[in-house]
């Protein structure tokens, strides 16, 4: 204590001080936080892929808080849902997020997130992000989901002109089909390679269209009646059931015909159930870089942030890309807006103000430009693919592969 | 004609035939509106939304009760009218028509296809005809996508708008349970009279001895086609609410599995009344989202050693041994059991006869 000052006036100096170290320390302390809605799959039929499909997101996420969230003065708030994969829960559960989270942005999980929710998103202002890649019918323009991947049929189509274009001769690549009947998903996929075989009639050629069971015991007689059309390739974009039961079929066929498969479907999960040599020459194609490409330091963020029991494979791949675009749309609404002004509308707006650098991506994604035309980007499209060699699941082109112009069929 | 207690009688032919029929039963039924009618102030969001889902089930099981419990015509394809009604009810507000004809609208298109897969029940009946409305099932969005783009979206499915009324937008949580509850009210209501009027009658002449009522005079082919048309009403007015509901059709959302868990509804809570319906929809409905939770739960506690797989196979596993305990120690399903409980409390203290 110090008699020579005033008490008054020594309560004053003590709240200045307190005043102005409060002042001081504001810039560090004025995070504003914000909440991310992620739709998951706990207890539906992708469980078993959850930990992984989480962990890419969640390692994402923490990383973007620690470093370039923490300096922008923005902390996320990932909110996680389990949606089980199913358009009625989201439908039901969809609200209560709305209400409860106020999210500025929404991370769907696949098909049931779309259907429920891209009629409600507009008028609830939130922006969604899928890390699926999307089917024709969803190319409608003015909505508020978005994914970085194209189409299937355009991520097949950017693996078909790389193949065609090495050729031995100047011919069209032959590709034959093999998908199902009843499901809208799968059969867009064909339409969509049979509208880039119209299109680009001397590259491209569907030889043979096979529709088969969506869970196949055998498809023999359906390859052996391909066959006859001598394929360059038979495309089973569709599941896993349906890749391992082309993979028997050409065996015992005695056949050797590559086979051409998506990220959820792809060679990983069909080695699985097949000896990997038998997967010998096939390829996995999709519009982010394989999770064993050494150019892709998402990686090294996997390693550090992940706290889930999943592992770095192509699911985690997949949803970290997603996370990815999230946070780099929210860092540009937060430029465009302030820290502290983020809203739903803010990040839907930086989602469609111009592409997105692929060195913002970190190797994983190539460059995303989005517009309003369609829920996920129509330029710039690129992919990156995998195949198996000497027993090894290799990628095909260091480079992106660049995807040929394709109209909406 | 159920066991009043001591002292009810009626001194005329209607008293006794309605449905609600003593002062206790109208005090009873003013509650359980009551409480229906203020459960969204009591309940949140997702609550409110797993029970209008209910309803939307329920709407379409009721029409199952009809079709199997009361005519005794097998059905396993009831998901598959579901998916009528919403896609006919989905082009039919993308056209602007208001909810006051889309509904009716989509169950009677429903009711029409029905017809078509009704047809095969005048010549077989039992397994035969199960197997013929499993091809209705299979045949369904097949055809759906085959169809014009223009007719149904096609592949893409069809985008609905909240449906409005009096010129009131539905599209909160509570506005469209409120639409669900009234729906659910009146189609109870139907079935409940229905098997009171004389084709409810027929049903059940059919239902119980089919040759023996064709002897009484029961046109069999007529009935049976009626039996089906019914049923597939109820079924069209759910598949219109689930498409106001989701806002989204698409054929995946109509699926053989929704089919054999509408069935598994109505025979855990009882083929035969429709409050076996009502009780069937609400117990599967609690053991799945029960099911879920404990999974959800038991999942964080033990830090995921239980995996997410183990729980969706698990809950597959206990709403089918559900259903199989059911067949085995009740076969008439809840309602039976609602009943029995009822009588022994009216004639309470004396022991059951």
């Amino acid at each position: 204590m110090n008699p020579s000052i005033a008490s008054p006036v020594r309560r004053a100096c003590i709240a200045t001080a307190l005043l102005g170290a409060l002042a001081a320390a504001t810039p560090a302390l004025a995070q504003t936080s914000y909440t991310v809605s992620v739709s998951l799959d706990y207890t539906g039929p992708f469980a078993n892929v959850m930990d992984s499909w989480w962990g890419g997101q969640q390692s994402v996420f923490d990383w973007w808080n620690e470093t370039r969230g923490k300096a922008l003065g923005i902390k996320l708030d990932v909110k996680t849902h389990d949606l089980r994969y199913d358009a009625s829960v989201v439908a039901r559960t969809w609200p209560q997020i709305l209400s409860q989270d106020k999210p500025i942005v929404f991370l769907g999980m696949g098909s049931p997130d779309l259907v429920s929710l891209m009629k409600r998103l507009p008028g609830d202002k939130v922006p969604m992000i899928m890390g699926t890649a999307m089917i024709g019918p969803l190319w409608t323009a003015n909505g508020w989901h978005f994914s970085y991947r194209p189409t299937y049929s355009q991520e097949f189509a950017g693996l078909f002109d790389y193949l065609q274009k090495r050729l031995p001769e100047k011919r069209a690549l032959r590709v034959g089909t093999v998908s199902t009947q009843g499901l809208a998903g799968y059969v867009d996929q064909v339409n969509g390679v049979v509208a880039l075989a119209k299109t680009y009639p001397e590259r491209f050629a569907v030889v043979s269209q096979q529709w088969v069971d969506n869970q196949p015991v055998s498809v023999t007689n359906q390859i052996r009646e391909m066959a006859k059309a001598n394929p360059d390739l038979i495309l089973v974009g569709t599941n896993t059931a349906q890749v391992v039961a082309t993979v028997k079929a050409l065996k015992e066929l005695g056949l050797k015909t590559p086979i051409v498969t998506s990220s959820h479907n792809g060679l990983n999960e069909a080695a699985k159930a097949v000896p990997i040599a038998d997967l010998e020459g096939s390829y996995s194609v999709f519009a982010f870089a394989p999770y064993n490409d050494p150019t892709v330091k998402v990686a090294e963020i996997f390693a550090k942030y992940n706290k889930t029991k999943g592992t770095w494979g192509i699911t985690s791949a997949q949803t970290a890309g997603q996370a990815l675009l999230a946070v780099a749309a929210i860092e540009r609404a937060a430029t465009k807006v302030g820290a502290d002004k983020l809203s739903g509308q803010a990040v839907y707006d930086a989602l469609l103000a111009g592409p997105f650098p692929a060195e913002q991506f970190l190797g994983l994604l190539p460059t995303v430009a989005l517009t309003s035309a369609a829920p996920f980007p129509t330029e710039h499209l690129a992919v990156k693919a995998m195949t198996v060699k000497g027993g090894k699941l290799v990628a095909v082109s260091e480079d992106w592969m660049p995807v040929p112009p394709l109209e909406k069929w | 004609m159920a066991m009043l207690p001591s002292g009810v009688f009626f001194s005329s032919h209607a008293a006794e035939r309605a449905l609600v029929r003593t002062p206790p039963q109208r005090l009873a039924l003013a509650a359980l509106l009551l409480v229906l009618v203020l459960l969204p102030l009591l309940l949140n969001d997702y609550l409110l939304g797993v029970l209008t889902l209910a309803g939307v089930t329920l709407v379409a099981v009721l029409g199952l009760h009809i079709t199997v419990g009361m005519a005794g015509q097998l059905n396993l394809g009831q998901s598959a009218f579901v998916g009528v009604g919403a896609f006919v009810a989905a082009a039919l507000a993308a056209k602007g028509w208001s909810l006051w004809l889309c509904i009716p609208a989509a169950a009677l298109a429903a009711g029409a296809v029905s017809i078509l897969f009704g047809l095969p029940a005048v010549r077989i009946k039992g397994f035969y005809l199960a197997l013929t409305t499993i091809a209705a099932q299979i045949m369904f969005p097949i055809v759906m996508i085959r169809l014009p783009e223009a007719w149904f979206g096609g592949t893409a499915g069809l985008p609905v708008d909240p449906p409005a009324v009096f010129g009131l937008v539905l599209d909160t949580p509570r506005s469209i349970y409120g639409l669900v509850l009234a729906v659910v009210v009146l189609a109870f209501l139907g079935a409940a009279n229905l098997s009171r009027s004389r084709i409810g009658r027929a049903f059940r002449a059919m239902h119980d001895n089919d040759i023996a009522s064709s002897v009484i005079g029961v046109d069999l082919a007529r009935t049976k086609i009626m039996a089906f048309f019914a049923g597939a009403f109820f079924a069209g007015i759910s598949g219109a609410l689930y498409a106001y509901y989701v806002r989204y059709v698409s054929t995946e959302q109509f699926t053989l599995w929704l089919s054999v868990w509408y069935v598994g509804m109505l025979i855990v809570g009882g083929l035969h009344t429709p409050l076996g319906a009502v009780l069937g929809v609400l117990t599967i409905t609690a053991l799945q989202e029960g099911v879920h939770a404990a999974g959800g739960w038991v999942m964080a506690q033990t830090g995921s050693s239980l995996s997410g797989g183990t729980v969706f196979a698990l809950t597959n596993v206990v709403l089918g041994g559900v259903i199989v305990l059911m067949l085995l120690f009740e076969p008439l399903g809840l309602a039976h059991r609602w009943a029995l409980l009822k009588a022994a409390y009216r004639i309470w203290p004396y022991p059951r006869a």
